[in-house]
Parts: structure tokens; sequence; C-alpha cells
């Protein structure tokens, strides 16, 4: 019987323990599972709003409001956009669903600082109930330019601090209204060129001759001996399957990686593929990050990456100049040059600097973070000094800025519906890299017209961060 | 206004369930010779703070706004009030000695549950106030039904072939409900009255094993036990109703360690159950489904994950004191009503309330190991244990699914999720436990009379 009794104890601690074990958990999930559980994208209780509660606000970096809630007079409240269309893809809007930082910080712009303190001045002084407002890395004086220069020109411009990876300036048109778009729902939604879509982001391009930065590393990695590497350019060169023609037909002479940059020279990267191989091409490819799902404010496309170890030698060619199957984002290209900007450390980029909360304290703010190394220090360097060149004295002269040393490529995406699309990403100033930009101008009239566009929102996001 | 009023009762809920417990280890610390209060006091007031939550949380649910309050709510407390006043006067009379803890546990359990079902939907509140009405009557009748049969012990072998006999019938007759084949519909079409006959085994099967386990346990026994256990247990797992099989081999290897106190037996037992849960992991794919949507319900959030995903959000969006009653979005986790209780508690009363509520069971756990331990008859002491242990475990395997803690098994949580079978099967196992409470009572008083006696008759003979 006694030895009966001392199982039964034995196994009261069993249960006991088992008991502890959930109540440990459940504090563990309340207090250190919180943020990311509660905070995914998939959560209802997110988006549970009441109308009482005046939305917080979202403004530039230098606390220009860019969305505010306005009182309708009988306690409830709508959406207002002082600056219209000029950040209309980043805000998103807040009335047919919610898109954009309204949706990405919807729980923050709704959630009360301090409720019960609020909820008790709301009971008995009748003072408003306001929700955390929400400071962007958006500035709008860049994010203007911006806008200016690409006017009605479809396309995006995405600037970007390379050593944090602070979003400047996000820019992408055709756009819209944010204070109409419930009127013109119907319009917005039907329309063909999809305004409500946000090319920055969600835009897949070829990425042209931008990719030849990808196709240099690759080089620089794979090719022992690649610095020797030359080419001789005829203005077309011949591979199993596939012709590959330099723009123009124009023939290069005989080049190096330097001199294949500044010409953009497609023969000298395609025979380099043709050394690195497809295998290791696509290595490159993901260790640049191209594969890699982005975790942004915004809604953002994944980009399309084709190429495998079996894939035909036209295929590698093609891929190796950007014409292939491959496709990216504008944000993509941004933090991928940002990358060789950072000494070959792709940053994290963000939208949302820190949350302010209804009494004016400052809430949470963003930590830069990195996200990879895609290169050493030197291949960096190697290649930004290669990328001058081609600002300096090559395809991309447009861009140059005076007393400032931009570092930059062009990219030409072959199109099959309409005109070229035209690429132009690059940063400076080239020693110490303060901003980058990536712009993409779909089916351009004109050869390279994103070159001198980007040039112009580098120099305005140079002033902007005070060079 | 009344914003204010719900933030605030979220802190008076935390408070009630607090000082509820305290009040348990006031009451435990007395029986352990500790004084911390007088331990009639601690349990009126346990009760009293049950009335206090039923009455806070019907107003709420009743208030419409300026002042004015929705009659069917109002009504529906007052039933349920009603109800339950009577209903502990009547145990207290049919179950003099009984465990005063366990009762105000339940009655916490019971308050609770209304007012989670009336906040949710109203119509299973009315049906599970039914059901309890039930059970509780037939609760009260236990004590003289078991006194009409003074060695139920005997029955041994009625008790499994009834169990077998309503699994087969399962196998035969069931109807689906939530993915497991482990339901009876009886009645014509259209007003069919559906219950788990799973629930009733349970009943049946902790009978059965005490009944083999009263005398010494040798080979013979332990092969048939553990071989009909195995069977019981297989055929659970064929009708996808794993919780279900879990809580029975739990069950029967608690007993059996319990009647055999041989350590090596119980882990000889958990290791060959682990050989067959990895069996039944390739084999079955169901089970696979399951322990895919417990280690990363992330990566199917639409189908496998959903459930999980969603009681983890209803758990952590709103943190320690809950969103306030009526704030929540309980109703957007599949099976809130039954399974998945627990995230339902955790969102809209917090989870401090949450933890409250584990407290609870730890309290139910520690009063019915209490009662196995004090009773001096093997066979009353067995069955206390195994009822103890069968709720303790179907509570952990539920809560701990739906914390994400274990895979999640669609489990009741005893006494607390909606349920007529489950109701009515967690009532008649705390009638017993309770019997057993008053049985080794009364064998006491009995045994000190005796002594009291003899010890009469020595002075008498040193007198004489």
């Amino acid at each position: 019987m006694n030895r009966m009794k001392n199982s039964m104890r034995r196994v009261f601690w069993l249960f006991a323990l088992c008991f502890f074990l959930a109540l440990g958990y459940v504090v563990k999930l309340a207090v250190f599972d919180r943020k990311e559980i509660s905070t995914n994208a998939y959560n209802r209780r997110l988006y549970v709003e009441e109308e009482d509660v005046k939305r917080g606000d979202i403004t530039d970096i230098n606390g220009e409001v860019i969305a505010q809630s306005v009182a309708n007079g009988d306690g409830t409240y709508h959406r207002e956009y002082p600056r219209s269309r000029m950040a209309a893809h980043v805000t998103g809007y807040s009335s047919v669903g919610k898109t954009g930082v309204e949706a990405a910080e919807n729980f923050e712009l709704n959630t009360l600082h301090h409720e019960l303190l609020q909820r008790l001045k709301h009971a008995f002084l009748g003072e408003e109930l306001v929700g955390n407002s929400v400071v962007l890395t958006l500035d709008m004086q860049v994010q203007s330019v911006a806008g200016d220069l690409l006017g009605n020109a479809k396309g995006a411009i995405v600037v970007m601090e390379p050593s944090t990876g602070r979003i400047l300036a996000l820019q992408a048109y055709p756009d819209f209204d944010p204070n109409t778009v419930e009127e013109n729902w119907d319009s917005l939604k039907d329309d063909e060129d999809s305004p409500l879509v946000n090319r920055a982001t969600q835009g897949l391009y070829p990425p042209g001759s931008t990719f030849k930065i990808v196709t240099a590393l690759a080089g620089m990695n794979y090719c022992k001996d690649w610095e020797n590497f030359t080419y001789e350019c005829t203005g077309e060169a011949s591979f199993e399957g596939k012709v590959i023609h330099c723009y123009n037909d124009k023939a290069h002479g005989t080049v190096d990686m330097a001199g294949a940059l500044a010409a953009s020279c497609n023969c000298y990267f395609a025979a380099l593929a043709k050394e690195i191989g497809a295998g290791n091409l696509r290595n490159m490819m993901t260790k640049v990050g191209m594969e890699d799902e982005l975790d942004f404010t915004l809604e953002s496309s994944l980009n399309r990456v084709n190429l495998t170890a079996d894939s035909t030698e036209s295929e590698l060619v093609e891929t190796s100049i950007g014409q292939g199957r491959t496709s990216v984002t504008p944000l993509y290209m941004a933090m991928l040059i940002s990358a060789v900007a950072n000494d070959g450390v792709m940053m994290q980029p963000y939208l949302v600097d820190h949350v302010v909360y209804a009494n004016g304290e400052e809430g949470k703010t963003t930590v830069p973070e990195k996200v990879m190394n895609i290169c050493t220090t030197q291949q960096a360097e190697l290649l930004t000094q290669m990328l001058v060149g081609v600002v300096e004295n090559g395809t991309g002269t447009a861009a140059a800025i005076s007393g400032v040393t931009v570092a930059g490529k062009t990219g030409t995406a072959e199109n099959a519906t309409g005109n070229d699309h035209s690429w132009f990403v690059g940063f400076a100033p080239a020693e110490d890299p303060k901003v980058a930009v990536a712009v993409v101008i779909e089916n351009a009239n004109a050869y390279g017209s994103a070159t001198p566009i980007a040039g112009k929102v580098l120099q305005a996001a140079l002033e902007a961060v005070g060079e | 206004m009344f914003d204010l009023i719900i933030m605030l009762s979220r802190f008076l809920f935390v408070f009630y369930i607090g000082f509820f417990l305290w009040q348990g280890i006031v009451y435990i610390a007395y029986e352990q010779g500790g004084y911390l209060g007088s331990p009639y006091h601690a349990v009126s007031i346990q009760r009293r703070l049950v009335v206090l939550m039923h009455l806070t949380a019907f107003l709420i649910l009743s208030y419409q706004g300026e002042f004015r309050f929705d009659l069917p709510s109002l009504g529906m407390g007052a039933v349920t009030l009603v109800f339950l006043l009577v209903a502990i006067r009547l145990l207290d009379r049919f179950y003099y000695e009984g465990c005063p803890l366990i009762w105000t546990g339940m009655l916490f359990f019971f308050f609770f549950i209304l007012i989670m079902l009336w906040r949710l939907y109203p119509s299973l509140a009315v049906r599970q106030l039914m059901w309890m009405v039930i059970g509780l009557c037939g609760m009260l009748f236990l004590p003289y039904f078991l006194r009409l049969i003074p060695r139920f012990e005997m029955f041994e072998w009625a008790y499994i072939i009834v169990c077998y006999g309503l699994f087969l019938c399962t196998k035969f007759f069931g109807v689906e409900k939530g993915g497991s084949v482990n339901w009876l519909a009886i009645g014509p079409e259209g007003y069919q009255l559906t219950f788990q006959p799973s629930e009733v085994a349970k009943f049946l099967f902790v009978f059965y094993l005490a009944s083999v386990f009263r005398k010494k346990v040798g080979l013979k026994e332990l092969l048939i036990t553990g071989s009909l256990s195995a069977g019981l247990v297989l055929l659970l797992v064929m009708q996808k109703d794993l919780g279900s099989a879990l809580i029975f081999f739990m069950t029967y290897m608690v007993m059996l360690y319990v009647a055999t106190s041989n350590e090596i037996l119980f882990f000889l037992g958990m290791g060959s159950a682990s050989i067959a849960a990895i069996g039944a992991y390739k084999l079955v794919s169901h089970v696979r489904v399951r322990v895919a949507a417990w280690r990363n319900p992330w990566a199917d959030i639409d189908s496998g994950g959903y459930q999980i995903v969603n009681s983890l959000f209803a758990i952590t969006t709103w943190g320690f004191f809950g969103s306030g009653l009526t704030k929540g979005l309980p109703k957007s986790i599949p099976v809130v009503e039954s399974d998945c209780i627990f995230a339902a508690i955790c969102e809209e009363f917090g989870v401090l309330f949450g933890m409250g509520i584990i407290g609870i069971f730890l309290m139910l756990l520690y009063r019915g190991v209490r009662i196995a331990l004090d009773c001096n008859r093997r066979y009353y002491s067995i069955i206390a244990l195994g009822i103890t242990a069968l709720l303790s475990f179907q509570a952990f395997l539920i809560i701990g699914g739906v914390i994400k803690l274990i895979p999640l098994t669609g489990v009741t949580l005893p006494l607390v999720s909606y349920g007529g079978t489950s109701v009515l099967a967690s009532l008649m196992m705390l009638g017993l436990l309770q019997w057993v409470c008053v049985y080794s009572e009364q064998d006491y008083r009995r045994r000190e009379e005796e002594k009291q006696g003899q010890a009469d008759q020595e002075v008498d003979v040193l007198y004489e």
C-alpha cells in the first residue's frame, strides 16, 4: 500500500510538471514571441478598427505629414493625404481595404498608447483617442524630385542609403490619388496600366546590362585569371544556338572587364560567362540574394531566376547580359547596388524609421540590419572603380554630377512588346557612398533615358543628406 | 465610457481568479498544518468570487449602450445563477464531506463556460446548461446507485466488453464530425442527438483497469490488460481520434504504474509507445499532417496550420490582460467552443487569466491525488487516481495543443469546453471522485470510533 502511495505522489509530480511546463510556455508566448506572432499579416485582429479612434499620422523623416485623419464632426474620422499622388505608392490607401504603409503599420496606427489614461481622458475630459504615428525614412524633398523627374513616364525610382538600408524615396508611375481611391475604385481597378501596382517593389523587369554587375562579380569569384581575361569585340559573337550583338553592332576592340563595363560590351560578358559556367553564375545569383524572399514593409515581388547548372549555352550567355528569362524588381536592384557601395554588405531595406506615441514620446525605432555579404571588400572596391569608369568615360556619362564622383551602370532591357526598358543603377560619392539609386523607365523612347534622371535624383538626395 | 468599463473589468477578472486560487492555497495550507486563514471562510469566499465573476460578466454581455440592457442575456444570467446556487446546495447535501475545493473549482468552470459560450454562441450556452442539469442529476444519484451494488469491481469483464461494444458501434454506425469518425447519432433525422462514445468509454475504462488492478498484478493480468488497452488505442487511431488514443494510453500507463510501482515497466511502456508513435507517423498521413502543423504552422497557414496559427494570434495579440470581454475576435479560431476554448479565454480575459485556469486544474489535480492517497481501500484509491490522471492529462493535452507546446489533437478541455457527452462524462467522474472522498472520510471516522470503542473497553477493563 505504501509503495502505491509513493507511486501516486510521483504521478502527481509528473502531471504537475506538465502543467508548469504549459504555464512557462504561455509566459514565453506572451512575453518573447508576442511581437513576432501577433504582427503576422494573417492576424485579423490587426485590422480591427474602432470608429472613435483617431488613426495616427504618417510623416516623412522631417515630420512632414503625408497621411492624417481629420474629424468629420460626428466623432468619426476620414483619411486625408496632403501630398496626394506624391507618396501614393508608399502610404497606400485606407478606404477600400488597405495597402502600403497604411496596411503594414495598421496595428501601430490604431494602437492607443497608455490606453487606460487616454480612455479616462476621453470619457471625462472629452479628449480625442489618438493612435500612434509612424515616421518614415522617406524624405519628401527627394521623393518630390524623383516624382517630378519620372513625370508621366512609366517606371520606378528607388533611392536608398547604402550603409543602413533606409529608403529615402520610392516612386512609381502610373500612380493614383489616395484621397479619391474610393470614388474612382472601378476605373482604378480595371485600368490597363494598373496604377495600383507599385512598380518599384512589385514590377519585374529584365535587368539588362545592369546584370553585368553580377556577371563581373562571378568572374572575380570563379575565374582565377579574370584580371588578364580580355576579349576582342567585333560587335557580335556566336555561341551555341545564339548570336550576341553589342548595341548597334558597335565593335569595342580588345577590352578587359573595366573597359567592357564602361562600354557595356555584351560580347565580352557573354564570353566571360562561358568561362564562368552556368552552375557558377547561378551560384553567384544565389550569393547576391537574388532568389531570397524579401521581408519589406510594402508588398514586393520575388525576383525570377531561371538559370540552372544544366541550362543551355544560349540561355547562359543571354542571362549574363541580363536578357534571358531573369527578371528583378527595382527595389532589389537598389539593394544590389547599395551592397556594392557598402563594401559588399547588403542591408535590409526599411521604410519605417520609428513610431511616435500620442503623447509625443518616441516609440520603437528600426535598427538597420545586415542581410548578407555579397562579395569581399576588395571585390567591391574593384567593382566600384570600374563603375566610376562607366560614368566618367562610358555609357553613363549623363549621370555625372559636377564635383562628385558617381559610380553606376546603365542597362537596356530588350522587350518583346514595345520599346526597350532603360535602367540605371548607381551611387555617389564613389569614395564614401551616401546614396544609391535604381531607376527603370519602361518602353523608353530614347536610349539611356534613365541615366540623366538617376544623376539628378542622386544630386537631390545628396543635398538632402547634407553632402 | 463603456469601453473604459470593459477595460477596467479585465483587471477585475484577473483579480477574481487570482484571489480564488489564493483562497485555495489558504485551505490547503490549513490542511497541511499551516495557517493563512480560516478554511471555511476560504471556501465561502471562493463561492462568492465565482458569483461576482458571473454578475460582472453578464452585466457586460447584456449592456446595449445608454443604460439599456438586453433582456435575454439578463434572463440567462439569472437562470444560470439560480441553477448553480441550487446545485451547490444539493451537492453539499448529497455529498456531505466531499472535498469543497473540487466543488468550487467545478463551479468556477461551470459559471465561466456559460459566460464564454453566451458570448460566443448563445444557443450553445443554453444546450450546455441543459447538459449540466442532466449531468448534475446523474451525479446526485450516483451515490445511491453505487450503494445498491456494493461490490461493483466484480463486473470487470462487463466494463471492457461494453467499451469495445461502444467503439465497434461507432465503427459501423458512426458519423463524421470535425475530421474524426467518433460520433454516434440517435433519433430521427433532423432531431438527432449526437454523442461521443469515447467519452463514456473513458469512464468504463477506468473502472475496468481499477477492477483488474485491485488484486496483485501478475504477468497474466499485465498481458490481458495490455493487449485489450492496445486494441482500444488502435481502434481510436483508426478513427483518427488521436487525442483520445493518447488519453487511453496514458491512463493505462499511469494506472499500471500505480498498481505495480514498477518504474521499469513504465519506461518500457513509454519506450514502446514512442516506437509505435514513430511507426504511426510513417504510416498514417493524418498523424503526419498534425505533426507538420505543430512543427511549423507558418508554412501552411491557409490549411494545415490554420487552427493553431489563429489560436496563437488570439493568445499573443492582447497580452497579459486580454482584449476585454466582447472586444476580441475569438470566433476567428476554428472550433473555438470546444477544442480551442483556451485560446478564446486567453484572448478576451488575458494570458494571466488563462494561467489561472491552468492553476485551477493544478488545484483539482492536487485534490484528486489527495483523495486517492487518503483512501485505504485499494480499489477506490486506484479509481480516484485513474480519474484524476485522465482528466489532468486531457486538460494538458488540449491546453498544450492550442499553445503549440505539443501537437494539437482535438479533445475537449474537461469541464470547460462545450460538448454534451464531455460534460456528462466529466461530471460523472468528478462525482465518483467525490464519492471516494466521502467513503474514505466515513471509513476514517468508523476506524476512529472503533479505536475509541476499543480504548473505552480497555478503560473498562482497567476499572473492572
